[in-house]
């Protein structure tokens, strides 16, 4: 069809280049056809009023209590079947039935998941931070409570739920659902847990499928440290050390690509160095580089334990507090 | 690489939401099946409905069986999984046994792999053990201070003893031997 | 990209400054090792596609060192393009008109004649002595190692140490030395 609109568009070109001798032109074998056509099919689709969204659970062979069923199943959890089903529900779809109720002058009560999510969510901030504690004991506060915010933010959650096959089970009022349906329905199947099977499973639920994703990720990079110098000689201060920084590498000096290398030294031991493009951030990254010593997450750390049973206790002995200092 | 390879999405080895960290999910959620109860090109994917069905889901309580019979149309499973990929497969003549066989493909990968072009057949996090290299790794540090250039970092030191050096160490040793030796004086 | 990773890849391809001593050294070995530096291809990271390259600073390019009577018989060709535009000149007559050019000539025919040679040869100093700017002798922090041992001429050794050397044997009563 494509070929014969080019043809009919192309006739009056043809018939004038009749006259002048035909060159044929050796080229490469690029299918040339395939961005017109997928350009065809998207006017098309766009002239129908754009593309249309099929959501799975409208499909034929669907059925959300054999889904339910299975979701509990393929993830190793017992979930009571009401609240798994209370924990699917968000409040867009409440609204949309009481809708349609009133309409239809029936009441049936259905409830929403704002309470179990709500449950979930105070859940995992609580786990996450003292999971985080106990695989990274020399951490301070402050960088574990930048990792616990990115691994409960909403784009995390968000990923994970999708990830477990929440997508097409959710009841929502429109699909294909938003990351904040997703994420709340993953705080309320936590909340749902917790009820059906204790918090010691809704724990190892949260850490197996939460606290991994911080796994062949660096944790120092959601702690942003404002000034690691002041800092590094404020805790070392407290052992009664200084630190001394030396200049032990630098090339091009005089050019846009220079690099420097500078040092930590204390008692003539080197306990770090850092590069930089200047001296100053050199010596800045060194004291990053010694703090991650001095906080046990060096690149070279020991991979964090992701199989702690239970929920790990809050530890008694004194954390590096940076603010209080 | 072939040319149609082109229009394949690109991929890289990952496990789908840190897999096997934590537990092992099985990553297909639901499979349907679709058949028709004349059609002779079923008659593998009946045989399987009869005999093995039963079995697989009891087996896999995490995937939801569908079966869909339908009139005068070619056996054909879909498949899908966690990550949103849904695999529509050809059933058509296929006897019990690859049925058998293809279903427990389905089962255990992890998405629709075999439309992926994959950009490197390994993956890591950690890509070296030591750090990357920069020009200051084995870097002599005496380098640091001083002031080039200079015949101590620039000349050779990998050439064999010269004969005119050996001789000189000779005569040092006989001297230290003797008192009474030759010079050029 | 984390400030880690940022310093760390500026660190990596940071561009080393080299300074290489051409006294008394064979232009055509010396190439081969020059070239290696300029390329970038003593670094672990080397990839063809790979901007890695050091600069090299070659110094006393005056005091090459050419083998046997390469001075007379090594001719370098020009052509201006022109009819009977060709001309040969000998190397002792290049090196006269300009010290620089039998070293720069020579590592330049090592390199292969790809679009980047031009370009890697851009981070090529030379100068014919040893008075270099300083801006440029600033940012050496590497020397890279000669091929030969520079020869000391006799009459530039001290008196004193050429009396002293052990000698072998004497010349015998009768023999006439010229």
């Amino acid at each position: 069809m494509n070929k014969i609109a080019l043809l009919a568009r192309c006739v009056p070109l043809t018939t004038k280049l009749g006259q002048v001798v035909p060159i044929t032109i050796q080229c490469q074998k690029i299918s040339r056809w395939v961005a017109p056509t997928l350009m065809e099919l998207k006017k098309r689709e766009d002239k129908l009023g754009g593309k249309k969204v099929t959501p799975r659970n409208t499909f034929l062979e669907w059925n959300l209590e054999a889904e339910l069923f299975a979701f509990g199943k393929r993830l190793n959890e017992d979930f009571d079947s009401d609240l798994l089903l209370e924990a699917f529900t968000d409040r867009s779809y409440v609204i949309k039935e009481e809708m349609k109720q009133k309409e239809m002058n029936i009441d049936i009560k259905v409830k929403d998941n704002r309470q179990l999510a709500e449950e979930g969510e105070k859940f995992i901030k609580e786990y996450i931070q003292l999971y985080l504690e106990a695989v990274l004991p020399k951490f301070p506060q402050e960088g574990v409570a930048s990792i616990r915010q990115h691994l409960t933010s909403e784009d995390i959650l968000a990923n994970v739920s999708l990830h477990l096959g929440t997508k097409d089970i959710i009841l929502a009022a429109e699909y294909p659902v938003d990351k904040f349906i997703l994420a709340n329905a993953f705080k309320a199947i936590v909340g749902a847990l917790l009820q059906s099977s204790g918090e010691e499973k809704a724990a190892h639920f949260v850490r197996d499928f939460v606290v991994t994703q911080i796994q062949g990720k660096d944790v120092n990079e959601y702690w942003a440290i404002e000034d690691p110098w002041g800092m590094l000689t404020g805790l070392l201060a407290k052992d009664n050390t200084t630190v001394e920084p030396r200049l032990i590498g630098e090339t091009g000096k005089n050019t846009l690509l220079a690099c420097y290398r500078v040092g930590l030294y204390v008692d003539k031991k080197m306990i770090s160095s850092g590069f930089g493009e200047t001296v100053a951030t050199a010596k800045e990254m060194a004291a990053r580089e010694a703090l991650k010593k001095i906080f046990g997450t060096e690149d070279h750390m020991k991979p964090i334990n992701f199989k702690l049973e239970g929920i790990p206790k809050r530890t008694g002995h004194t954390r590096h507090q940076i603010s209080a200092s | 690489m072939s040319n149609k390879h082109l229009f394949l999405n690109s991929g890289f080895v990952r496990a789908p939401l840190q897999n096997g960290v934590g537990r092992y999910v099985c990553q297909l959620q639901r499979i349907v099946l679709k058949f028709c109860k004349t059609h002779g090109s079923c008659r593998g994917l009946r045989d399987f409905i009869e005999q093995d069905l039963v079995d697989f889901a009891k087996q896999n309580p995490g995937v939801v069986v569908y079966l869909k019979p339908r009139r005068h149309r070619g056996p054909v499973a879909v498949a899908e999984y966690l990550n949103g990929d849904r695999v529509w497969m050809n059933l058509a003549n296929k006897t019990h046994s690859e049925i058998t066989k293809w279903i427990e493909v389905l089962r255990t990968q992890q998405g629709d792999i075999a439309s992926t072009r994959l950009r490197k057949y390994q993956y890591t996090d950690h890509p070296s053990i030591q750090g990357p290299w920069t020009p200051f790794t084995f870097k002599n540090p005496e380098l640091n201070t001083a002031v080039l250039p200079d015949q101590k970092f620039g000349a050779n030191d990998r050439l064999p003893m010269s004969a005119t050096e050996q001789l000189r160490l000779m005569f040092e040793k006989q001297k230290l031997e003797e008192g009474d030796v030759k010079t050029a004086e | 990209m984390s400030a880690f990773k940022r310093v760390q890849q500026w660190a990596t391809f940071a561009r080393t400054w080299h300074v290489f001593d051409c006294k008394w050294q064979d232009p055509y070995d010396s190439a081969q090792v020059i070239k290696k530096y300029l390329m970038g291809l003593h670094k672990p990271i080397y990839h063809p596609t790979n901007d890695c390259g050091d600069v090299v600073v070659c110094i006393n390019s005056r005091d090459i060192a050419l083998r046997g009577d390469e001075w007379r018989k090594r001719a370098y060709f020009h052509h201006t393009g022109y009819p009977g535009g060709a001309s040969w000149t000998l190397a002792w007559e290049l090196h006269n008109k300009d010290p620089t050019m039998i070293i720069r000539k020579a590592i330049y025919r090592s390199m292969k004649g790809n679009l980047q040679r031009r370009h890697t040869m851009e981070r090529l100093f030379i100068f014919p002595g040893e008075d270099v700017p300083q801006d440029i002798m600033q940012n050496v922090t590497n020397q890279i190692r000669q091929l030969r041992l520079v020869p000391t001429r006799l009459d530039h050794i001290p008196e004193e140490e050429v009396q002293k050397y052990p000698k072998v044997m004497d010349y015998p009563q009768d023999y006439v030395l010229k």
